[in-house]
């Protein structure tokens, strides 16, 4: 009897429980499907073909466990090409994030044609990396380019950005912050919008001066968007492609192949399927451990309203 | 309002979502038309990666060929690079999707000899007894093994010494006579050398290293070149290929050597704003140069150190090849529309709006060919310089499986020259590592 | 605000207008160039005509690939928009076991190489016959975890008192989502739509892969067709071309702009 009494009394609640789980995934169900599908089963068979030996056609022809990650890491080409992605990340996420917040809170001034600058500031996003790529090709290069002419009347001698292994990478970086404040830009702008415009007022009337308004008010309410661009740029910057394929090809000498751009070459122009593979899953589990080290660092600091 | 319109919106989304999963259809649209014809075409599907101009001359040969005659019906889909093409093709070789020809690059030969998803043209030449003997057997022995004719040449092209005139005049050289020899090169790049212009200048691009190394009768691989068996070793770094090294970074020292980096548009703007006086170009671009440039411009033979003879040089560019596993009628279609691309009319009409060479040797005795070298004397240097070539292992070109790795190995190595490095220790690690690329190959046969 | 502070607020976004802009700006005198005039350093063309447009009209049919991408990009705007809210609004507010695990799951997709999805993805459409369809070019990417994630930032700013009100309410979490959630979102989905319309805007190589009618093909792929390979470019077309490729975006981008500003006016947030 008491046992009967006992579930009478739980089961409403596991059942509800049940049922918001239910309802839970109800709602992510669209998209678990569409991940599973074009997502997983993708990365599993990478997973896969990493363990093997393929064919140019991406069969698999003998099975070699971790050799493929070993050689990797014994690779002085991989190493450069880690060190080449870590320097690249550093270079374009902490600059990209500024320029945009920078951008941002001089764009969220209520001012006549406002919406203009706005416009402007966010145009970037517009552009294909593919076109931008080429405009900047045309911007460096050593003998025709406005870089050098800029730098000419400077009076500096004038530089071969791209061809030069230490400055290629920064060379990259520089198109690939420009095109990312677009987008950057526009969801700062956003998140500035939310902030109640109010607790400015109250400041002014405490008599509170702009930067520390900016300090005290702007950017603690401002951190999940924050988090949320850093996180955002963290992974694009790692998996840049497109401007070095149009810029450098990786070289020279390799300082700006970055492990996107070693993966592509080695599973589209070379055919080593398998090794291609053993990159694409440890560049994933480098943006994996790099993105939960920051929420755990991250979702402390950052104040949901 | 505010509630209402974001309703509109999300319904207008959603009935977008709705439309999309039931209008399919409407592309087909194009499909229904032919079918209504009475005698059912065969369709050859034909897949290339030529864009720009190249590809305006593609769609026009393939519908002058579609109007001549009513039986065979070749579309021409552009794939993107000859990368992103060959990735295509991999995914889709052996299925209905697979195209009936389709186009390679030069250095994918031996990758598509191995791949079993082909079937070598020799067959239909056999089968016809076509006559092959008006063909540039520099061009066409690229893509072949044994006498076997695997794929056809298609766009093919050499690399060219170019050189601007004025500047010749200028540095008191004789505009008429380019060096032909590393020596004179080196000597005619240093007087050419003046504050803002540079002498000479190479892409950093394995193409030229590998022609270079050709040029004196050097070979790229072991194996006859990868043509008796598989190459397992990489013997560019050899004396030839030393020599080639060493050219460039002696003059890179000297202060008469350009590095334009990798770019074919970097190079050619570096020369027509007169950065550089001579430089290694594509047969292919000749014209375009000659035609945008403010100088005069000329052109002459890939230069050879004094103590080599020269060998000549090995084609480069893409070539046609044929699918297997499709029906035998299709293939032969396919074949029709080859032997129509090799007609002395239409290599004619090929050289002349692309630059790229004639495969059919009767083509340059056609009256706008002849009057076009009239134009551009330039074009006919490349002509001469391909018959000059003597057919040896060397010229015939390399077979490699790794190709576009052992490139990039070579750019590599030219790179690093600019950073002081020596040559021949650079081009002993390209070599090096290009071995241990052939070794990955080979153990995946 | 005093007027000289307004005076150096102007001058700061007219600089920094002018940087941002400038490369765009480059583009668009590129594309009145002829022939070699780009390859010898000229930043001001010789003569504004309209050539290079009508033969990048001519050379592609850039009507076809407009209007192709602009339905592949509605497309993946309207299916991003959907899902990433139901996805958010599950794991922002309702409150099921697993949760916080599997919204790692979800992002940790976002940090797959798109090189190692590319090739399997293609298979996948063509074994389900979706090859040269506007389904087959725009379903694997309706789903997104970027997406979520953007929406789930901003939902976590509703307050959560909010949401327990109408729970007692006896209000349906559908309708909470429905009623509150979205409209108080709407410049986040403003964002996001935009995003979603832009990055499909600009795919190259999946368009590429399952295309092989030339009627099914996009913008992207026609900005690479107008260039060559070993012989020269005429850039003057391409950048063109770009420049007809990216004057959509923009105009959307300024729409969209307007958008965000009068949702601010209104006070629409809280």
């Amino acid at each position: 009897m008491i046992a009967v009494k006992d579930q009478i009394r739980v089961r409403p609640k596991s059942k509800r429980r049940f049922s918001t789980l239910l309802e839970g995934l109800l709602y992510l169900l669209p998209s678990i499907l569409l991940f599973a599908v074009f997502l997983f089963y993708p990365m599993f068979k990478t997973i896969y073909l990493s363990l093997f030996l393929t064919d140019a056609q991406g069969n698999t022809q003998t099975f070699v466990g971790l050799e493929h990650y070993i050689q990797l890491f014994q690779s002085t080409s991989f190493l450069s090409s880690l060190k080449a992605t870590v320097l690249f990340v550093l270079y374009t996420v902490p600059a990209g994030v500024l320029l945009a917040l920078g951008l941002a809170l001089l764009a969220n001034q209520k001012l006549k044609g406002i919406g203009f600058f706005r416009t402007i500031f966010s145009s970037t996003m517009g552009m294909s990396v593919a076109a931008s790529s080429v405009i900047w090709l045309f911007i460096y290069n050593p003998t025709i380019g406005i870089a050098n002419t800029i730098i000419k009347t400077f009076g500096m001698t004038e530089m071969q950005w791209l061809l030069n292994p230490d400055t290629a990478l920064l060379s990259v970086a520089l198109p690939t912050i420009w095109m990312n404040t677009g987008f950057s830009f526009l969801i700062l702008l956003g998140g500035l919008h939310n902030i109640d415009s109010s607790l400015y007022e109250s400041g002014k009337i405490a008599g509170v001066g702009d930067f520390y308004s900016l300090r005290k008010i702007t950017l603690p309410l401002l951190s999940p968007t924050l988090l949320f661009i850093v996180t955002v740029s963290l992974i694009n910057s790692f998996q840049t492609f497109g401007q070095i394929d149009i810029l450098t090809k990786g070289g020279p000498m390799e300082s700006t192949n970055v492990i996107v751009y070693s993966i592509f070459k080695d599973a589209f122009v070379n055919f080593n399927i398998g090794s291609a593979s053993a990159q694409a899953v440890i560049l994933f589990t480098f943006i994996l451990a790099v993105t939960i080290l920051q929420f755990k660092w991250g979702e402390k600091k950052v104040h949901y309203q | 309002m505010k509630k209402s319109n974001i309703l509109v919106t999300l319904l207008t989304l959603m009935a977008l979502l709705l439309a999309a999963c039931t209008g399919e259809e409407e592309p087909t649209n194009g499909g229904a038309v032919q079918a209504d014809q009475p005698k059912e075409k065969t369709e050859v599907v034909f897949w290339h990666a030529m864009s720009g101009k190249l590809e305006e001359v593609v769609d026009q040969l393939v519908a002058d060929f579609n109007e001549q005659q009513d039986d065979i019906n070749v579309k021409a889909v552009f794939q993107g690079t000859y990368e992103e093409s060959i990735t295509k093709f991999n995914t889709v070789a052996g299925t209905k999707d697979a195209p009936t020809i389709m186009q390679v690059f030069e250095v994918g030969t031996k990758y598509m000899m191995d791949s079993g998803k082909i079937e070598p043209v020799q067959k239909f030449i056999d089968a016809e007894n076509y006559d092959t003997s008006k063909w540039e057997q520099n061009i066409t022995n690229y893509y072949a093994v044994d006498g076997e004719q695997y794929s056809m040449p298609f766009n093919s092209s050499t690399p060219i010494l170019m050189y601007n005139k004025d500047a010749f005049k200028e540095a008191g050289l004789d505009p008429e006579n380019p060096p032909t020899t590393y020596e004179e090169l080196e000597e005619a790049a240093k007087a050419l050398t003046t504050g803002e212009q540079y002498g000479f200048s190479i892409l950093n691009y394995g193409w030229f290293i590998e022609e270079l190394i050709a040029a004196q009768g050097g070979l790229f691989v072991n194996e006859d070149n990868g043509r008796k068996g598989d190459a397992t070793e990489a013997v560019f770094n050899g004396e030839e290929g030393q020599k080639v090294f060493q050219l460039i970074s002696d003059m890179y020292e000297d202060g008469t050597f350009y590095n334009t980096g990798q770019n074919w548009d970097d190079i050619r703007a570096a020369f027509q704003s007169g950065k550089i006086a001579m430089y290694l170009d594509s047969s292919a671009g000749v014209r375009d140069i000659v035609e945008q440039s403010s100088f005069e411009v000329g052109a002459g033979y890939l230069p050879v150190p004094e103590a080599a003879d020269r060998e000549g040089v090995i084609i480069g560019g893409a070539s046609l090849w044929m699918a297997n596993g499709i029906e035998e009628s299709q293939q032969q279609a396919a074949w029709e529309f080859m032997k129509y691309l090799t007609s002395p009319e239409i290599q004619a009409k090929w050289h002349v709006n692309t630059g790229y060479f004639a495969i059919n040797t009767e083509a340059y005795e056609q009256q706008i060919v002849q009057s076009e070298w009239e134009k551009y004397p330039q074009l006919k240097v490349t002509v001469d310089q391909l018959g000059d070539t003597k057919t040896s292992l060397a010229t015939q070109g390399a077979l490699i499986s790794v190709f576009p790795e052992a490139r990039q190995k070579v750019v590599n190595a030219m790179e690093s020259l600019y950073q002081g490095t020596d040559p021949i220790e650079a081009l002993n690690q390209a070599a090096e590592e290009t071995n241990e690329a052939l070794k990955m190959a080979n153990r995946k046969k | 605000m005093t007027m000289k502070k307004k005076v150096i607020l102007y001058t700061l976004l007219t600089v920094s207008a002018f940087l941002m802009f400038f490369p765009i700006l480059y583009a668009f005198l590129i594309s009145f160039m002829q022939g070699g005039e780009v390859l010898k350093g000229r930043i001001i063309p010789s003569d504004f005509s309209f050539t290079n447009y009508s033969a990048a009209m001519q050379k592609v049919p850039l009507l076809r690939y407009l209007f192709n991408s602009f339905v592949v990009a509605s497309l993946i705007m309207a299916g991003q928009v959907i899902f990433c809210c139901l996805a958010a609004f599950s794991f922002t507010f309702i409150p099921f076991k697993g949760r916080n695990i599997l919204f790692l799951i979800f992002i940790s997709t976002m940090m797959i190489p798109w090189e190692a999805t590319m090739v399997p993805n293609f298979q996948t459409i063509r074994s389900l016959g979706l090859t040269d369809t506007y389904f087959g070019l725009s379903v694997p990417f309706f789903a997104m975890a970027f997406g979520t994630f953007l929406l789930r930032q901003q939902f976590k700013t509703i307050p959560h008192e909010m949401y327990e009100a109408t729970q007692v309410a006896g209000v349906s979490r559908f309708q909470f989502l429905w009623k509150v959630v979205l409209p108080v979102s709407k410049t986040t989905l403003v964002t996001l739509a935009i995003y979603s319309f832009l990055t499909a805007w600009n795919m190259y190589l999946w368009p590429l892969l399952v295309t092989n009618d030339e009627q099914m093909r996009t913008v992207q792929i026609g900005l690479k067709q107008m260039q060559s390979q070993e012989v020269s470019t005429e850039w003057g077309v391409v950048m063109a071309g770009a420049v007809l490729v990216i004057l959509p975006t923009l105009i959307l981008l300024f729409l969209g702009q307007k958008r965000l500003q009068e949702g601010l006016t209104r006070g629409a947030i809280k």
